[in-house]
């Protein structure tokens, strides 16, 4: 029991880790958190010209 | 990156995004409606064309009667310029023709499929259906429309007035990428290289695509002049007063602030050739 409790715990572990590393934008999350003076504007577009 | 101008246009109001790049026409109305934006700089001239299915019947502007076309928004430039051509053919838009709202990366897909009979789009869709052989140009925006704008640069209110010196730092780049891919000999060189890195880590879609809009002919886009003039808006306006989507006629200065483009003036194109580390 014990030994798949720790299997299941280093599972979610990887897959948070992964999933933090491969899919948030953490440019962004700090640049959202940072005084409004130094943030870097946010422009928006389409792939259109 | 967005897929449509209706998410920009929210993105902008709930202060997610600071700054867009949309439809010169929706910038105006969302002024008129009071929304505290204004336009800085243009995206870029022409690049927007109407495009009828290759094996099908419309050949001159006068086949369109009766068909249904897409375009990307009741406020956009895209729209106003099918207005101005069927009127130059002696025909009515309103009446001749039935236009649907359609979000620019659908249009290429709806023509092969035979949902509609024509587009009118900004590059590289018309590129897109031409390099498909599913796709002809009908006719280019500047053969009814000359100086056209489709995408301008737009600013929150909030924005400008707190962080001036931001603004600029983002018209001033505009401005010198704008040189840089119109720089006389070396134009169609930037031009691919923008193509590739533009297509594969900015647009998401192929590289040869951009090409194709970028260089065939090597003026279909181009990026000067930029600064907003007043004379360009005063059509837009007119034409948006014209064709029901504005109510009353709004003054320029009420909706475009000029000093960023002012400040960029006597800029110079990047100095950066493919494989430079940065732009200098």
């Amino acid at each position: 029991m014990k030994k798949i409790l720790i299997a299941i715990a280093a599972w979610l572990t990887a897959i948070t880790g992964a999933h933090f590393a491969l899919n948030v934008n953490w440019q962004v999350l700090m640049n959202d958190r940072l005084p409004e003076a130094q943030r870097k504007l946010n422009v928006a577009y389409i792939p259109v010209t | 990156m967005f897929q449509g101008f209706p998410e920009i246009k929210e993105a902008l109001m709930s202060n997610k995004m600071q700054a867009a790049f949309m439809v010169a026409p929706m910038a105006i109305a969302l002024r008129a409606q009071g929304v505290p934006v204004k336009i800085v700089y243009l995206g870029h001239r022409y690049g927007s064309a109407v495009v009828v299915r290759s094996d099908g019947p419309v050949h001159r502007v006068s086949d369109l009667r009766g068909r249904i076309i897409a375009v990307p928004s009741r406020f956009s430039d895209e729209r106003l310029i099918v207005f101005r051509a069927m009127a130059a053919n002696g025909l009515d838009a309103k009446k001749d023709l039935r236009m649907v709202e359609m979000a620019p990366p659908d249009v290429a897909g709806a023509l092969a499929a035979g949902a509609i009979d024509a587009f009118s789009m900004g590059e590289p869709y018309p590129s897109q259906a031409e390099i498909g052989g599913f796709g002809r140009v009908l006719f280019h925006a500047k053969q009814y429309w000359p100086d056209y704008i489709s995408c301008v640069l737009v600013v929150r209110q909030d924005v400008i007035d707190k962080r001036p010196d931001a603004v600029q730092v983002l018209v001033d780049g505009i401005a010198r990428s704008g040189l840089w891919l119109d720089e006389k000999e070396k134009a169609k060189k930037h031009r691919l290289h923008a193509a590739d890195f533009v297509g594969r880590f900015y647009y998401h879609q192929d590289p040869k695509l951009l090409r194709w809009a970028l260089t065939n002919p090597i003026d279909r886009v181009q990026y000067e002049p930029l600064s907003p003039r007043r004379n360009d808006f005063e059509t837009i306006v007119n034409l948006m007063v014209q064709t029901g989507v504005l109510d009353h006629a709004i003054p320029f200065e009420e909706f475009v602030d000029t000093r960023f483009a002012e400040g960029a003036h006597g800029k110079t194109a990047w100095r950066y050739e493919a494989g430079d580390e940065s732009a200098k």
